[in-house]
């Protein structure tokens, strides 16, 4: 009896998860090709063939919608950097590239959605915006990893830097972001030069690459 | 810049190379580091250069080279051009240079596959059975990474830095900027640094260097000695080329070997043939004169690698300069003048005075020299290790380069010649020149009887 009734839930469980996916997945497509303002729960429901109601079930807002694939987006560059076993050695700024190269790879296929969202995320009044409860729970848990980096590569002296140094690199990305939906060169390989370039001149900056690291010794 | 911490005798720490490495290291591009340091040398009196100790050179140089390396691509590809082509450098900086030139400066592997992915649209392990994320070579403008095809085939991927070309813009542009004293003193003429960038420019292009490699990987199979890499063109693209490996070592680790005399000689004699066959032969010539660009082998063997700059010559061109090699008249001769007046017919520029001179005097003292063009003479042996002659070669063609109105052709001509001179120089090889450009002289008073 016990087991049936564990099947049964776990059943219900896969059904609710591959629905989100389904919604998340016809939204997206209706973001990037209608655009964001312009897509309507109905239709989103009508493209993931469910009732509307079932999408509110699961998405009061389309704002939700986009906060939830932003949480996915961060899951999977998390899960990227976390992945490969040799970045765990690497210098900052190859970590940093990593985790902001694998959240553009991830953002690429929603490009025009992205720079709805980008907007969004500067209006106070949206669910993306910088004051709601939700988006500021994403943005903790991004700053949280970076700030997890920065401790794991930095000598313990750099207390100050690393107070806001995570923070600042939040809206590093964002210029990040905002730079790569406007890039027209060739396979936008400016936003590698520039993210590759920023992040080594932004870390040495920051923690005077081997500076910090002479003084770290020196006190000891 | 220079001028005024000369005359506020800024302690070392302010001087110009050092703020001029330092905004470098913040971004702001090789070039100023570089030319920060070229400029000075060229405020510097010809004695107080002379004074300085060759240690000091090579602290300048390490720390140059240091501040260079932790930038990528085109600045250091400007340093390299810049060393080889001004000749105004010390020995001990150009060493630190080919050190540069072949030391890898790092693009990191998650960038490495990230670019390799925008280009090829896979990632390297996608392509080949083994690909080893760290280069083992610093390549014109990007880096050179070991891989293997699944059927062993050794491979070399060169892999462009991302956003090269704009990097290139943006230091030429400061370059200009930094280097307006030196380009009015004529120091480095501006027409230089225009050619500089054309070239650097044109490097950029990977589809254009697989086309080169192609041409002379087949036009150079009748010389038995000489390698150069076979390209893989599906697994190519703008950004990327696959070529096979090539094994042989750099000048430096090659003469750190100690290989004979009879080595050196051979591989040097080798050399300057490469060079005759291509301009006569093939009217290709790679013009990348840095010595990394060749690899040498125990048995006098050479590796030829690097083709990004190669510069095709017109026949006219090259059928006309013919006549000049091994002249056996006067240099100094009206007959001469007319001769060298042709060269500039064909393009309808008309030779200035002064680069008619020039000319005439650099073939007078240089070619009447190293190449004397008397058949009796033919077996006779030039000894290029002579340093006092590389001396005053390099700066004479320091004084042709800069000359105004001289043929681009020559120019990229000279610049090639004085990286096979320099590299000739450091093998201190002794070579029958005169009996290797007989070999490809098509006038028959010329050849041989």
């Amino acid at each position: 009896m016990k087991q049936q009734a564990a099947k049964k839930a776990r059943r219900r469980a896969d059904l609710k998860e591959s629905t989100r996916r389904n919604i998340v997945k016809a939204a997206l497509s209706l973001f990037q090709s209608k655009g964001f303002d312009e897509t309507t729960t109905k239709a989103i429901a009508k493209k993931a063939g469910i009732a509307e109601g079932t999408v509110f079930n699961y998405f009061p807002t389309k704002e939700d919608i986009a906060l939830h694939f932003f949480n996915e987006e961060l899951d999977h560059a998390i899960a990227s950097v976390r992945r490969n076993p040799r970045l765990a050695r690497a210098p900052l700024q190859e970590k940093l590239f990593a985790l902001v190269y694998s959240q553009l790879e991830y953002l690429a296929p929603y490009e025009r959605f992205i720079g709805a969202a980008v907007v969004h995320t500067l209006t106070p009044s949206s669910k993306l915006g910088p004051f709601s409860t939700s988006s500021q729970l994403l943005y903790l848990r991004y700053v949280e990893f970076v700030e997890q980096l920065m401790n794991e590569s930095l000598p313990k002296d750099q207390s100050l830097a690393r107070l806001w140094a995570p923070r600042a690199f939040w809206l590093f990305y964002l210029g990040v972001v905002l730079y790569w939906l406007h890039d027209t060169s060739e396979d936008k390989q400016d936003t590698l030069a520039m993210l590759d370039r920023s992040l080594t001149i932004t870390v040495r900056l920051l923690f005077g690459a081997s500076g910090s690291a002479k003084r770290a010794r020196k006190r000891r | 810049m220079s001028a005024r911490a000369e005359r506020t005798k800024e302690p070392p720490s302010r001087s110009p190379v050092k703020r001029a490495a330092r905004m470098a290291s913040l971004g702001f591009g090789v070039a100023g580091s570089y030319l920060g340091y070229l400029l000075q040398r060229s405020f510097l009196g010809e004695d107080t250069r002379k004074t300085r100790l060759a240690a000091a050179h090579t602290k300048a140089a390490r720390r140059m080279r240091h501040e260079m390396q932790t930038l990528r691509g085109p600045a250091m590809k400007l340093g390299q051009a810049l060393s080889v082509q001004t000749g105004v450098l010390p020995d001990e900086v150009l060493t630190e240079l080919a050190a540069l030139q072949r030391e890898a400066p790092g693009m990191h592997p998650t960038l490495v596959r990230a670019q390799f992915k925008s280009s090829m649209g896979q990632l390297p392990e996608d392509i080949y059975a083994t690909f080893d994320e760290l280069p083992f070579a610093a390549a014109s403008l990007g880096q050179v990474h070991r891989a293997t095809l699944a059927d062993g085939t050794a491979l070399a991927v060169k892999i462009q830095y991302p956003g090269i070309g704009d990097a290139i813009a943006a230091d030429f542009e400061w370059a200009r900027t930094v280097s307006k004293p030196a380009q009015v003193s004529g120091h480095l003429p501006r027409v230089a640094l225009d050619e500089l960038e054309r070239q650097i420019v044109a490097e950029t292009d990977y589809v254009r260097e697989a086309e080169n490699l192609k041409l002379f990987h087949s036009g150079m199979a009748s010389l038995g000695y000489v390698t150069v890499p076979e390209v893989f063109p599906k697994l190519s693209s703008s950004r990327v080329i696959t070529m096979s490996f090539l094994e042989g070592d750099h000048l430096d680790d090659f003469l750190a070997k100690r290989p004979p005399a009879s080595v050196r000689n051979l591989v040097g004699e080798r050399l300057l043939e490469l060079f005759y066959f291509q301009l006569l032969r093939m009217r290709a010539v790679h013009v990348d004169p840095h010595w990394g660009n060749y690899l040498f082998r125990d048995d006098g063997t050479i590796g030829l690698i690097d083709f990004g700059c190669v510069k095709y010559f017109d026949r006219a061109f090259v059928d006309g300069l013919e006549q000049l090699f091994l002249y056996e008249g006067s240099r100094t001769s009206i007959e001469f003048q007319r001769e060298l007046d042709k060269r500039y017919a064909f393009t309808g520029q008309r030779i200035t005075t002064g680069a008619r001179k020039t000319l005439m005097r650099f073939s007078d003292q240089f070619y009447g020299r190293v190449f004397p063009p008397q058949i009796e003479r033919e077996n006779e042996l030039f000894d290029f290790g002579d340093a006092a002659f590389l001396r005053e070669y390099l700066s004479a063609s320091r004084e042709l380069i800069k000359t105004k109105g001289i043929l681009t052709e020559y120019l990229f001509l000279a610049r090639a010649e004085i990286g096979l001179y320099q590299t000739l120089h450091r093998l201190k090889a002794r070579i029958a020149t005169s009996r290797i450009v007989r070999k490809y002289l098509n006038r028959p008073t010329a050849r041989r009887a």
